[in-house]
């Protein structure tokens, strides 16, 4: 039960981050969002 | 068509990038995550014709059935009433010779007296993971007449992912306090609980495995760096101190120094001491030199691991550091390897002659010298 909390949560902190990915304008910001984006994207599908 | 002409004027550059920015991500997070979970990877192992009977280790302790903990148990049974044999290689997965002597020794060998158990992977777990900030490489490659094995050089520890977190301050079974990431050390878990840890009941599995199949001499094989006093040993407990002499003079004589090394009765945990002290029986660890693993090494990398050449070990040794000879050549695996096998069969040898009636007739035994001098891949099943 708390690894599938664990998963929405990651799930939710994913899905906010691409949603600011597209909706940010300046470039350098994007890339600082892509970089966090690897490590959530990560957590997300690489839980054993 | 009409309806696409205003999703396609609200498509902005910034869209564009962020897509590519996506693209990139799932790009790297693939190949980190794929080779990641490459370390989940089972090694493959070729048992010999001489295999009685393949086992897990949750057969001795059901708890540990379905978890990363449950590992391979090799058994060879001669026709002939002997001794009883217990080897177990992979105790610390970053220490290869002990787990690759296992393997060898696995993949020839047939028994007609005695039975020979071997555990070529005891801690399991610990072979899906690297240490944090070592920079190993993940697997290491070895030549054999059909091809080339690979064999995963995994972590001295449990992986975190299967047990987590670490305490402050670990006591063990046995009543020593120890740093906190010792809590994943299986040589520092023994005679483990059966309630515990997943390292823990490992350590508890193969204490119940020595007790239910009475075994009479238990080897644990591992490595140490050059620089630690304990190293090209072997570590005894007082229940085995005459086979241990018997057996290191044996070495002595056929040219190879090896050190005797009586286990502290104050250093608790360790297989060396908990064997002995909590079953019947003779309980020994075999130290060889493993430059991959010390404090001092250079760059690590599969050749390290292989070849065992690292200029700062042999400036280390030029300046008295080290506690083995190390020169330039460094100490191939072949060697380290050799060492351990031509140990093992010095200890057999002895438990013939202290108790004719426990002798074990081992077929096929890889010769030290022939691995030393040709080579481990000669012994080593080609790869399907």
């Amino acid at each position: 039960m708390i690894k599938i909390i664990y998963h929405l949560i990651v799930l939710f902190l994913t899905l906010n981050l691409i949603w600011y990915l597209f909706r940010e304008k300046q470039f350098w910001a994007q890339v600082s969002t892509a970089i966090v984006l690897i490590m959530f994207l990560l957590r997300l599908f690489l839980i054993k | 068509m009409s309806i696409f002409i205003p999703i396609k004027a609200k498509i902005k550059k910034h869209h564009v990038i962020a897509l590519g920015l996506f693209g990139l991500t799932a790009t790297l997070c693939w190949l980190t995550g794929s080779q990641f979970l490459s370390m989940h990877q089972k090694d493959t192992f070729y048992p010999s014709a001489g295999l009685t009977i393949q086992t897990k280790l949750s057969e001795y302790f059901p708890q540990l059935a379905d978890t990363p903990g449950d590992t391979d148990v090799y058994c060879f049974k001669g026709e002939e009433e002997g001794g009883n044999l217990l080897i177990l290689g992979g105790t610390h997965p970053n220490e290869p010779a002990g787990f690759i002597t296992a393997v060898l020794l696995l993949e020839n060998i047939n028994v007609s007296r005695g039975t020979v158990f071997i555990v070529p992977q005891a801690n399991l777990s610990g072979f899906t993971h690297d240490d944090p900030f070592e920079g190993n490489p993940q697997k290491f490659s070895i030549e054999t007449p059909g091809g080339t094995r690979w064999f995963r050089f995994g972590s001295r520890l449990t992986n975190p992912i299967h047990q987590w977190p670490d305490p402050t301050l670990f006591t063990n079974a046995a009543g020593q306090a120890l740093s906190g990431a010792e809590v994943r050390n299986l040589n520092r878990s023994y005679p483990g609980k059966e309630k515990g840890h997943l390292t823990e009941k490992i350590a508890f599995g193969i204490v119940q495995l020595i007790i239910k199949e009475e075994i009479d001499l238990s080897l644990d094989l591992h490595e140490a760096a050059p620089e630690y006093p304990v190293v090209n040993a072997i570590v005894f407990h007082e229940n085995s101190a005459e086979l241990a002499a018997i057996a290191s003079m044996e070495l002595q004589m056929e040219g190879m120094d090896i050190r005797m090394e009586a286990s502290p009765p104050s250093l608790r945990g360790l297989s060396h001491r908990e064997w002995g002290d909590f079953t019947k029986t003779m309980a020994i660890l075999l130290e060889t030199t493993n430059a991959s693993h010390g404090r001092l090494k250079g760059k690590p990398s599969e050749a390290l691991i292989v070849e065992g050449k690292d200029p700062n070990y042999a400036k280390a040794s030029r300046l008295g550091l080290l506690f083995v000879p190390y020169s330039e050549d460094g100490i191939p695996i072949k060697e380290r390897v050799a060492r351990h096998l031509a140990a093992v069969h010095a200890l057999v040898s002895g438990l013939r002659e202290l108790n004719p009636d426990l002798a074990i007739d081992i077929g096929n035994f890889p010769p030290a010298q022939t691995v030393n001098e040709r080579g481990i891949g000669l012994y080593l099943h080609s790869p399907k």
